[in-house]
């Protein structure tokens, strides 16, 4: 117990840390660095909290695909060092001011009580089954709906994402490899049949 | 009693990240042995010369960091949506078994409905590269 207590609070640490580095940092591709810290520390928590598939799919999703992402949007919105860091001071209200609004949010969601009762055991331990097999058997039997709803959400994000993105340039040249496959010697090479001509012996080639 | 035996097998589903967890300490260990032992043993002599930005044999035209084209984006979100949609399949296959043929209808369904947006995809010609 002493370990995970102690595990806890190094996770918990470093997750805080890079949070702060996040928002401190000059350069953003450095704060974009420190987010994959966060969300690594983060899931390192969840997996103490035993939510062991939602633990590899934050370090599966966020830190191998969502924060290269951010990583491209940084590099495209093309932000300079400098001027990334003028509003920090003047924007620190809002930002502590929304940071209260979700932490109220939270509170009253979770609730105060729920921190100072000990957490119910965890369902799918007892019953001896691993984490994965206990989320798989609620999502697939009992919120069916909602599963396949998300596969109309994610669809949907493909649509908006093409229609958003996508830009065809005029005047590009392709490689048609069907064509290239199907050209026969007869369309390329006309073969004439002339005479030999006798040349000068005395030029050279 | 209950509580002790959730701890018991709270311990015995953490106790196997033990060698993870060990794993973890021995590389971030040894990643920060080896650049203290550069920081400290390896001779630093810095000159402006070295310390100048360097590209061919001449002065660097630009900043390294340019704008990058906007279809990096649209390749690294459309990884993400199949990414998640492959997250989804490992629950399923530990399940698969117990739930049987309705799992599968199911998890076609869902695959369908991912396919009718790569067809669009296709159809759109975002994944050439031109």
């Amino acid at each position: 117990m002493t370990i995970q207590l102690l595990a806890f609070y190094f996770f918990a640490f470093f997750a805080v840390l890079g949070a702060l580095l996040v928002i401190t940092l000059r350069n953003p591709v450095h704060a974009v660095l420190s987010l994959v810290l966060t969300f690594f520390s983060v899931a390192c928590i969840w997996m103490l909290m035993q939510a062991e598939f939602l633990a590899l799919v934050l370090i599966v999703v966020y830190v191998g695909a969502v924060m290269v992402l951010f990583l491209f949007v940084v590099m495209m919105l093309d932000i300079k060092v400098a001027a990334a860091r003028e509003g920090f001071i003047r924007h620190l209200p809002v930002g502590i001011g929304v940071a209260l609004i979700m932490l109220a949010e939270m509170v009253t969601l979770i609730g105060l009580r729920a921190m100072q009762v000990a957490p119910p055991p965890n369902p799918a331990a007892m019953h001896g089954e691993s984490n994965v097999a206990w989320i798989g058997t609620a999502l697939y039997t009992q919120y069916l709906l909602p599963f396949e709803v998300a596969a109309m959400i994610l669809t949907v994000g493909i649509v908006a994402a093409v229609a958003l993105t996508l830009r065809h340039r005029v005047g590009v040249r392709h490689q048609n490899a069907s064509q290239q496959v199907a050209a026969v010697a007869r369309d390329r090479v006309r073969l004439v049949s002339m005479p030999a001509e006798r040349g000068d012996p005395g030029a050279q080639p | 009693m209950c509580a002790v035996l959730a701890a018991e097998v709270a311990g015995a589903v953490l106790a196997q990240y033990w060698p993870i967890l060990l794993f973890m300490a021995v590389a971030a260990g040894l990643g920060m042995a080896l650049l203290t032992i550069g920081l400290v043993v390896a001779p630093r002599r810095p000159a402006a010369q070295k310390l100048s930005p360097y590209e061919c044999g001449f002065e660097a035209f630009e900043d390294a960091r340019m704008k990058f084209d906007v279809r990096y984006y649209l390749i690294a979100i459309l990884f993400i949506i199949f990414d998640l949609e492959i997250a989804f399949l490992f629950p399923w296959a530990v399940v698969f078994d117990r739930i049987g043929l309705v799992a599968l209808i199911e998890m076609v369904l869902f695959i369908a409905l991912l396919v009718v947006g790569f067809i669009y995809i296709w159809k759109k010609g975002a994944l050439e590269w031109e």
